[in-house]
């Protein structure tokens, strides 16, 4: 058992190039291995390195997995369950979903809706990076642009925290999201925020992603921090007026114009008989509509005229 | 054995929680490293003064032995009279040879020989992820070096700086007349007014407002056109000199731009290149103008934006030598 582990840790140390123990560069020797390190991993990281787009904004991403399994940061997904364009770096284009986020750290994560295989990196799982080793991050810098492709930048980890590290990488609007790798080619961090200077960049280490790994997949919405903010509750408007109905369900008496129900095509007199997959109530409805909010998802079943519907709509703001 | 690994554990992390500003990217225990390009630099960057404060306000990169030097043409017209250093030596008195404004490049020259112009034979194309080194800081004597990567594809910036009359355009019943005149613009210097008509343009009649901007299309910043007018009963020719947009109006402000840090750190004109090489090399507005050269000090180009946080743009080698020829060869 020690010998294993003594040989695993010697294996791991040959592994690391000899300029991250270096305080700094000696020669130009030294900078041409960090060049030819971070030259060998492009191709492939660049490959697996997506721009998001959702409503106006733009943001980046990296695909870690061959069925199309992407981390970003939570403040570009900014909700879970949501419909996301996903963008190769030569023009591609596929749908995702948003899958889980964690407001407090900035994780988040995404999965590609479409047949793989999708080009991916490898994750430093063993969380073997440290402080002072050469970086390099990509990404989709100021959205999406074909003849520039990703961007890519050098740098150090220059500092460590809980479940931030920060490198001198440069990073601008539109690369958050995007991935920051060690020089063995291995994903270490998704970039969040940018601070004062130009060469102070956070990122949010891979560990803060393992620590909620299956949550996230399970398309959690973790905590009540900054980086996205969970629907207000009672803030959500589906445009309808309904009445119980003898029969059971829900008729609809008043469809406002333009309202999220109208847009669905429900119409004065249709029968709503399923909310949220449950037998529909007044009851049940008044509960929902309290506890959701603009943005959010419900799920409705309704007939009309004889023919059965069914459509999950996204809930307006109550006027 | 375990004890001590259980202190290191401890205190590692402690004392070794962020790392020197002196080992940083672009720290000098970093950037001392690159010395051997650093006389490339010295011998062939050209650095700017303003006389009034004595203060280098950009670079150039020299192009001849006899003293002939390309800089940014939009920075270097910024100030009124200014001197020159290349390596150690101060020169005075340099004059403009000539100029390209689809570039934004200046041919300036020096009284000078023996100078160690730039290699343009040895240009080719480089790799993203290759280091390239630009000027930073710079002292009196001593230029200092500065480092970053080919960061994106190599391509053209469209955008560009059109040439403008400085008027808004009205059109009324079939003709077209000025609006409103912007301060200090061509249109302003030579008096034209708010509602005269026009009746012709260089000569042609043109009557709409897409015809004047088509025509206007055609123009470089620099260029004059003529407009025949009638104001009241009177008809009156004048001529107005175009300018690039940029000097009138700025560059729109993108969210990136004002992350950027502004005026301070971003060169004015940014966009509108045939072709550029963007690399990361952290530049301001006053550290352009210079050569950009490999590790093994070949010549890769010539900065001609610092265009935000993370973007520099360069001439590439290829280009520049273009250019070169084009602008001797000019009167």
């Amino acid at each position: 058992m020690m010998a294993y582990s003594l040989a695993f840790g010697a294996l791991v140390y040959a592994d690391r190039p000899d300029f991250n123990d270096k305080e700094a560069p000696q020669t130009l020797g030294d900078f041409r291995q960090i060049q030819s390190a971070l030259q060998s991993h492009l191709e492939r990281t660049r490959s697996a390195t997506v721009c998001l787009q959702m409503g106006g904004g733009s943001g980046s991403a990296v695909i870690i997995s061959k069925d199309g399994l992407v981390l970003t940061a939570a403040h570009v997904t900014g909700k879970i369950d949501e419909e996301i364009k996903v963008i190769m770096e030569d023009g591609r284009e596929f749908s995702g979903r948003s899958l889980g986020l964690n407001s407090e750290t900035d994780s988040a994560m995404l999965q590609i809706e479409g047949a793989g295989p999708f080009p991916f990196v490898e994750v430093d799982l063993k969380d073997t990076t440290k402080l002072g080793d050469w970086v390099f991050s990509l990404g989709h810098s100021g959205g999406f642009d074909k003849a520039r492709g990703v961007n890519v930048r050098v740098g150090r980890l220059v500092r460590e925290a809980e479940t931030t590290v920060q490198s001198d990488c440069m990073l601008i609007g539109g690369d958050s999201g995007g991935p920051l790798f060690n020089m063995e080619g291995e994903l270490i961090a998704i970039h969040s925020r940018v601070g004062a200077s130009r060469e102070e960049s956070m990122h949010v280490p891979i560990r803060e992603f393992q620590a909620h790994w299956d949550e996230l997949k399970a398309g959690k919405f973790i905590g009540d921090g900054g980086f996205a903010q969970k629907s207000k509750p009672g803030t959500g408007f589906l445009g309808v007026a309904t009445e119980e109905s003898d029969e059971g369900g829900l008729k609809v008496t008043e469809i406002w114009e333009d309202g999220v129900a109208d847009k669905v095509g429900l119409k004065v007199g249709d029968l709503i008989v399923e909310i949220a997959g449950e037998k529909a109530t007044k009851e049940l409805m008044t509960n929902k509509l309290a506890e959701l909010g603009a943005g959010d998802k419900l799920k409705l079943k309704w007939t009309s005229g004889g023919e059965s519907k069914e459509e999950t709509v996204k809930l307006g703001e109550r006027p | 054995m375990k004890i001590i690994t259980f202190i290191l554990a401890i205190i590692l992390p402690l004392a070794a929680n962020s790392l020197p500003s002196e080992k940083r990217k672009n720290g000098p225990l970093v950037q001392g490293a690159l010395s051997p390009v650093q006389v490339s630099l010295q011998e062939s960057s050209a650095v700017f003064y303003n006389n009034e404060t004595s203060k280098a306000f950009l670079y150039g990169t020299v192009v001849s032995d006899d003293g002939l030097i390309m800089t940014k043409a939009s920075e270097i017209e910024e100030v009124e009279s200014y001197y020159v250093r290349v390596g150690t030596k101060k020169f005075r008195d340099p004059i403009v040879v000539s100029r390209n404004d689809v570039w934004d490049v200046m041919m300036i020259k020096i009284e000078a020989e023996g100078l160690k112009p730039v290699d343009f034979s040895q240009t080719k194309d480089l790799p993203h992820g290759t280091w390239v080194v630009s000027n930073g800081a710079t002292e009196r004597r001593f230029r200092r070096p500065r480092a970053g990567i080919i960061s994106a594809n190599k391509r053209e910036i469209p955008g560009g700086s059109p040439a403008v009359l400085g008027v808004g355009l009205k059109e009324e019943d079939g003709d077209l007349f000025i609006g409103n005149i912007t301060e200090d613009s061509g249109a302003a210097k030579a008096g034209l007014k708010k509602g005269d008509k026009i009746l012709k343009v260089d000569g042609s009649n043109i009557k709409d407002r897409d015809g004047l901007i088509a025509h206007l299309k055609e123009k470089s910043p620099g260029d004059k056109i003529k407009l025949t007018l009638t104001r009241g009963d009177e008809e009156l020719t004048l001529e107005v000199e175009l300018m690039a947009r940029h000097k009138l109006y700025g560059e729109g402000k993108t969210r990136n731009d004002q992350l950027s840090g502004g005026e301070a750190q971003q060169s004015a004109r940014r966009s509108g290149f045939p072709m550029v090489l963007q690399h990361e090399t952290m530049l301001n507005r006053n550290t352009v103008g210079g050569p950009v050269f490999t590790l093994d000090n070949q010549f890769v180009g010539m900065n001609i934006a610092a265009v935000n946080r993370v973007e520099a743009f360069a001439i590439p080698g290829k280009e520049l030598s273009e250019i070169v020829l084009e602008l001797k060869k000019s009167p």
